[in-house]
């Protein structure tokens, strides 16, 4: 079948990749790019674990065709860092420990990072509708939600914003 | 999945002249929500044509004038849940297509493609009944509107032609001071389907007397339509909780006259007339 030439940013890198177009972003990332952060769950867009940024906006990766993503900027959960240092989001999901397994993880930080680029001092409600797309089994949400509230506050303080 | 040829349309016209072509072969793709999981599950013939509509500039949009909302098909879940002329003067609309999915569904599924997947639990399809929506599906041979009562001619299955496009979704703004509601109930609190939903519309007069009434259930009956009798029993009487139970339960009645008893009528009748009931109180 059509390869596919993708031109896209990545994190903030501009990317030129050879695709098909039946592939998903999420094979994409994974797959061709070894960018693992991006968790594969149900593949159906019901569990939020394949959660990226597309053009800043938080998507379900498994359900974008690669064709879709020509010319745009896609942020994964390996573009919140700057080298070694952890984004504010980062470190307070470390300090109210919520991560467990840590597979929601990924799906929840970026649906965070659409959240608090958009909405900077979100409250209990706005945090837990902005979740309500990645399903966590482990943690009951309690953490997830606090550190949300926590890095909203630090973020206020320092300005951080995704690369990407 | 498997693959097929990809094609990236320009405008509306090569989009039909690619739906022409390819008659019966091809899908549209806009938002790739439902149609992504269609693919996975490999039922049917595999298209062997993508048409993608995404970049479509003018399908997009959602404009406000002259008394009428008019919606390009592509326009997201999320734009119209947050649109403050679709929260206005067309609630139920907006709360509907905030209920869908999730944000990430929300991000990327349109109102056109939940239209035309056409499935009995779609979230915008009642509200837009109840709005009394026109439709206009656009091919290499012309256009032409359609009521969207009269779209749908059995549940996945609408009444376009292979070869057309919707273009555009176009309904009345409700009256300034009419209310309207939209309820879903799934299995979760978000990120599910809806097991049944009601759109409402409620319209008083300055005594608060009913004057418009409109109830249309969702994932209940084989096509969409507006409960006419459940819709009657209010025009004239003032709002009561008893006048609200029993349009419910008329408005259940409707839906075993459609369906016939099922095994999950059961929990369905008596909970679509609590649904109904509960809309039409958030109404007023």
């Amino acid at each position: 079948m059509d390869k596919l030439t993708l031109h896209a940013t990545i994190n903030g890198r501009a990317v030129t990749v050879e695709t098909e177009p039946h592939h998903t972003l999420l094979d994409l990332l994974r797959d061709t790019l070894g960018l693992t952060g991006t968790k594969r769950g149900c593949e159906v867009g019901e569990c939020g674990a394949c959660t990226v940024l597309l053009d800043g906006v938080a998507v379900n990766s498994c359900l974008v065709l690669v064709p879709q993503v020509e010319g745009r900027r896609v942020t994964t959960v390996e573009g919140l860092a700057e080298g070694e240092m952890l984004s504010s989001l980062q470190e307070a999901f470390l300090d109210h420990e919520a991560a467990h397994c840590g597979f929601c993880t990924p799906g929840m930080l970026m649906s965070a990072q659409d959240l608090l680029d958009h909405n900077p001092a979100p409250t209990e409600q706005e945090i837990r509708a902005a979740i309500s797309g990645t399903l966590c089994r482990c943690s009951g949400y309690v953490q997830i939600v606090e550190a949300i509230q926590d890095a909203a506050g630090r973020r206020r303080g320092t300005g951080d914003k995704a690369r990407g | 999945m498997r693959p097929f040829r990809y094609l990236a349309c320009a405008s509306v016209e090569e989009a039909c002249a690619a739906l022409r072509a390819h008659a019966g072969r091809a899908r549209v793709l806009a938002g790739g929500t439902d149609l992504l999981l269609e693919l996975r599950r490999g039922d049917g013939p595999a298209p062997e044509v993508m048409v993608d509509i995404s970049r479509l500039e003018e399908l997009r949009g959602i404009v406000a004038g002259n008394g009428t909302l008019r919606l390009g098909p592509l326009a997201r879940h999320a734009e119209l849940a947050a649109s403050e002329p679709v929260r206005r003067r067309a609630g139920l609309l907006a709360a509907a297509a905030g209920a869908v999915g999730s944000p990430q569904v929300r991000n990327r599924g349109t109102v056109g493609g939940n239209v035309m997947n056409a499935a009995t639990c779609a979230d915008t399809v009642p509200p837009l009944v109840a709005l009394g929506a026109r439709l206009t599906l656009r091919s290499a041979g012309g256009s032409r509107e359609l009521d969207i009562a009269d779209f749908f001619e059995r549940p996945y299955v609408t009444r376009a032609r292979p070869d057309e496009l919707l273009v555009a979704i176009e309904f009345p703004a409700l009256p300034p001071c009419a209310r309207s509601a939209f309820v879903k109930l799934g299995r979760r609190n978000a990120l599910s389907i809806a097991r049944l939903s009601v759109a409402a519309v409620v319209d008083r007069d300055a005594s608060g007397r009913i004057t418009d009434a409109r109830i249309v259930p969702g994932a209940a009956l084989p096509v969409w339509k507006r409960a006419r009798e459940a819709e009657a029993m209010l025009v004239g009487q003032a709002p009561s909780e008893a006048l609200f139970a029993a349009a419910g339960r008329r408005t259940a009645e409707l839906m075993i006259g459609e369906t016939g008893r099922r095994w999950s009528s059961e929990y369905k009748e008596p909970v679509l007339a609590v649904l109904v009931r509960r809309a039409l109180e958030a109404c007023c």
